[in-house]
């Protein structure tokens, strides 16, 4: 597709040991059998295979999947409008339990995006290789996430139009925000985190962009691909810049995701509600958040890989080590379940015990309780075995499972916490409506029209990094 | 394009290699012959490609150290003087200035102004947004960003000596030679 001027340039096929990673890695043997580059590949037949949805025409399968997801869009906007024509009184929110789908919702979204930091930042700094065909794709996960778990929290303030009030602005009131509030510091840490992935993932695309750029077919789309790129030149001086600061870029998004979910739980470990003021919530929300992440990447790379044609980049190795990730941190799950109910017995707090062995267990959700536990300890058990790690189809199921069972998690803490509390008085039954549903169902819709978007017309997979990785194995 | 009344400044000669260490040999030839102005393009960082064009340390984690710097300060500072000092709020009696309840926004601010200075770092430090460059003027040049592998050299049109330049990349085994001027934006 480019306008190659002669064969010659596919001799980079011999160049000699002269790249290395972002991290400058030196060239490593690979040891591990299964190969994270399948074929024999020059980086202009990567540019092509890599680069090639992006020019084609979107696929009756394409269209089957954006249709409804744009409805799902739809329903969101349509609910976001009756909430606030009418007020929060449309969600199944009561006393006590004033806090519902909105926040089991936000936090399932973040720590779904947590997976995406984790994948292209931590996985780079360890130099773990096979990140590189999946991080661009999880990084893009990661930023639409949190724009859907962005949104509940705004909305559950009630009059959104007023949610400049958490910000430090010079106030004709003269009184600020309340810094000791846990809801202020979400405030910096999702509107960081967003702002950061949001940089990690463009600094990551300039290069793939003036790809696109100079394969383009017609010069509307080289114009387009032009601007976005910025005019990046891939020049020695560039690259030298470039290298550090993506490197650290890395650096900053590691430690943020650790804090932005352990500020997800000081949402409710610095309450007094029994079942929240663990002191094991803080890593047991990040394990949380890094499983069931690593389980989305899975549920949308299964597909996508076969439908762009990137088998040869996301190969079964890139599967199966993100199922062991997904076995790793199932455990700590499972410890964290562990932990927080002997604690309750260990520590004899009447409250603690009546909300963990009479309410969550044998409760009016206790359905919800024992479908998180099956979905989240004894599901993830299935990929010590390799044949479920390397099984699509167990894999897929298996992903989607854990979604479901965390999601479970997050009610099974928020609601049954609520409801059942210190006084037997102010006890009270808890039930979403429709319009609870349709939100979260919304922003299902609203998620899926983003990411296909962005598999329709940015480069799914980070071609640059490929392409150093491919000349990288060669040697 | 580039004969649309030109105002000429700099001349450009690029030339593609064939792979990154035949550009990198080159890149050492051609400055040990006293060009200054060098620059190599490809799709990937090259493997010693900052020592051949003798690249000094990148500031950006400079630029990103000031960023966070700048952060801490400014949270810790506002957040002291907003709820202790400006108009204190007492919420279940605990202290204004309670440290630790500062901590978590003084780290939030500290990598975001430090990720945003990287960004804009790195965009300073590259010239970018530079939608037009001459280089571009070379249609064989669209490579750069593919698959190829390029040089370019440039120099003012009176000192410059394009013709013996040109030969020396082919020699070198440069292939698409080609010379361009600068246009005034």
């Amino acid at each position: 597709m480019s306008p190659v001027h002669d064969p010659a340039s596919d001799s980079d096929t011999h160049a000699a040991a002269a790249v290395a990673g972002a991290a400058t890695a030196p060239a490593q043997v690979d040891l591990e059998g299964a190969p994270l580059i399948i074929g024999e590949h020059t980086s202009e037949s990567l540019n092509k295979s890599l680069l090639d949805h992006v020019w084609r025409k979107a696929g009756p399968g394409w269209w089957a999947l954006f249709l409804p997801s744009l409805a799902g869009s739809g329903l969101l906007l349509t609910c976001i409008v009756l909430l606030e024509w009418r007020g929060v009184g449309v969600w199944g929110n009561n006393q006590p339990v004033g806090w519902a789908f909105d926040i089991i919702n936000f936090v399932w979204w973040i720590g779904i995006g947590h997976a995406g930091t984790l994948i292209s930042a931590i996985l780079l700094l360890f130099q773990q290789k096979w990140r590189t065909s999946i991080n661009r794709f999880a990084e893009a996960m990661t930023l639409f996430a949190v724009l859907c778990a962005a949104l509940y929290p705004t909305l559950h303030t009630g009059r959104p139009w007023f949610d400049y009030w958490l910000l430090p602005y010079p106030s004709t009131l003269g009184v600020g925000p309340n810094f000791k509030s846990p809801l202020v510091w979400d405030v910096f840490a999702i509107s960081t985190y967003l702002t950061v992935s949001f940089l990690f993932w463009y600094v990551g695309l300039i290069p793939d962009l003036a790809a696109l750029r100079d394969s383009s077919p017609t010069r509307r789309k080289r114009i387009v691909y032009g601007l976005l790129s910025l005019g990046w030149r891939g020049s020695g001086r560039h690259w030298h810049n470039y290298k550090i600061a993506y490197l650290l870029l890395a650096g900053l998004s590691t430690p943020l995701v650790v804090s932005v979910h352990t500020i997800v739980s000081f949402d409710f470990a610095t309450g007094v509600i029994p079942g929240w003021h663990t002191t094991v919530f803080p890593p047991y929300f990040v394990a949380g958040a890094v499983f069931s992440g690593f389980a989305m990447v899975v549920t949308l790379a299964v597909p996508a890989r076969k439908f762009l044609g990137l088998r040869h980049v996301i190969t079964d190795r890139h599967l199966e080590n993100m199922n062991k990730v997904i076995l790793a941190t199932g455990l700590i799950v499972a410890y964290g379940y562990l932990m927080e109910h002997f604690v309750a017995w260990y520590g004899g707090n009447e409250y603690e015990q009546h909300l963990f062995f009479s309410n969550r267990a044998a409760g009016p959700f206790h359905r919800v309780y024992f479908l998180m536990l099956f979905c989240n300890v004894v599901i993830p058990q299935l990929f010590w075995f390799k044949r479920a790690r390397t099984s699509i189809a167990w894999m897929w199921i298996a992903s989607i499972l854990i979604n479901v069972g965390m999601w479970c998690e997050r009610f099974i803490i928020i609601v049954t916490s609520l409801q059942q509390d210190f006084l037997p008085s102010s006890w009270d039954a808890y039930s979403p409506t429709w319009v609870d549903w349709g939100m979260y169902i919304g922003t299902l819709g609203f998620f899926c029209t983003l990411f296909l978007l962005f598999l329709k017309f940015l480069p799914a997979v980070a071609v640059s990094e490929v392409k150093e990785l491919n000349q990288e194995l060669k040697h | 394009m580039s004969h649309r009344a030109p105002k000429p400044r700099k001349l450009w000669t690029v030339a593609e290699f064939a792979s990154a260490e035949a550009l990198l040999a080159a890149v050492r030839a051609v400055r040990e012959r006293g060009h200054q102005d060098v620059d190599t393009y490809s799709p990937y960082p090259l493997h010693h490609g900052s020592e051949a064009l003798g690249l000094k340390k990148s500031r950006v984690p400079m630029i990103a150290g000031f960023g966070a710097l700048a952060g801490v300060t400014i949270a810790y500072g506002f957040m002291y003087y907003i709820n202790a000092v400006d108009f204190p709020i007492n919420v279940g009696n605990r202290l204004p200035h309670p440290p630790p309840m500062f901590v978590p926004i003084t780290f939030e601010l500290g990598v975001l102004l430090s990720a945003l200075s990287i960004f804009f770092g790195l965009m300073f430090l590259s010239r970018l947004p530079q939608p037009y460059h001459p280089v571009f003027d070379h249609e064989a040049f669209r490579t750069a960003s593919t698959h190829g592998f390029w040089i370019s050299v440039a120099g003012a049109p009176a000192s410059s000596d394009t013709e013996r330049l040109e030969t020396d990349l082919k020699a070198l085994g440069g292939t698409n030679v080609a010379t361009m001027r600068e246009e005034t934006p």
